[in-house]
């Protein structure tokens, strides 16, 4: 019997297979998420949108990611864009959609800025622009499967919330077929979750408008979880070349 | 020769280009770009397969 784990957190389901300390495995994700969700104002992402333009220590962590997130916004040419979050919240996106959205705003919504203008790192340490609101998203999501999987070692599959990575082979679901997977990364990016009449929560950041692209769904197969993210949400927003 | 400078000037400019050349094709010369090298390699393809097994779980968007 292959060794799992089952739990909830990030509003999702992660799972865990495999070798290592799985329960570890969870409480790192728990420790994780709660230092940087935008939903618990003594999270430390909270506290970074709240400083006015003023540095912020941070975790080795937080600044791993927002590392990545700088990253990614140059791997997608700006189309994933961590800066999106006034428009999130100007689409209703206030709070866990369990709770249901709030009203929309719509004339509130407006394109991100360039995130290098906005977000300044320095070791242990971070500022953002007093007028930018951050939100990590996918991209954490992505960047956690990673590194759990690194910290968990051996034979694992790590799954948070369809962001995974497998380290060894493993059996995976993708599309509605099987495939055996080897030390790579997975993601999948939709606008038909996380949906509300005619808004969805992956918001095009030249626009601050969910993305209408066309495209509803991709699925990536890469070498890490982060950049299958990142290509997922790229080709989900920037849609087909015609 | 009624201007001397001028056709120094214009000695200098040529041997100028033509060292210009000689060098540009003497670096261009040791350092050969592999002409058979992919366009771009292939990605992925060993560590990705299809399978006839159930999956232990799924990509999803969440």
């Amino acid at each position: 019997m292959r060794p799992e784990l089952h739990f909830h957190a990030m509003g999702t389901t992660c799972s865990l297979f495999g070798d290592g300390d799985l329960l570890e495995g969870e409480r790192w994700v728990r420790r994780i998420a709660a230092r940087i969700t935008r939903f618990d104002e003594s999270s430390e992402l909270c506290e970074l949108n709240a400083a006015g333009g003023r540095w912020v220590e941070i975790s080795r962590e937080l600044e791993e990611m927002l590392r990545a997130s700088l990253r990614a916004f140059e791997l997608s040419h700006g189309l994933v864009n961590i800066a999106v979050l006034p428009s999130m919240l100007a689409i209703g996106y206030t709070r866990p959609l369990v709770a249901g959205p709030t009203a929309p705003a719509l004339a509130e919504a407006h394109s991100a800025p360039y995130l290098h203008n906005v977000l300044q790192l320095r070791r242990g340490s971070a500022r953002l622009a007093h007028s930018a609101r951050i939100d990590l998203g996918g991209i954490a999501k992505g960047w956690m499967a990673d590194r759990l999987s690194e910290l968990l070692g051996g034979h694992v599959l790590v799954n948070l919330g369809g962001d995974l990575f497998a380290r060894g082979e493993w059996p995976v679901g993708i599309a509605g077929e099987t495939y055996l997977l080897r030390d790579v990364g997975v993601a999948t990016s939709s606008t038909r979750k996380r949906r509300w009449g005619e808004l969805h929560h992956v918001i095009d950041p030249r626009t601050g408008l969910p993305a209408a692209s066309g495209v509803e769904e991709v699925s990536v197969v890469a070498n890490t979880a982060f950049e299958a993210e990142v290509f997922a949400k790229t080709a989900l927003i920037g849609g087909m070349l015609r | 020769m009624k201007d001397p400078r001028g056709f120094l000037l214009k000695v200098g400019a040529t041997f100028l280009s033509l060292l210009a050349t000689a060098v540009s094709a003497a670096y261009v010369s040791a350092h050969v770009k592999n002409p058979n090298a992919p366009l771009q390699p292939p990605v992925l393809s060993s560590s990705i397969r299809p399978a006839d097994v159930q999956p232990v779980t799924t990509t999803y968007a969440s």
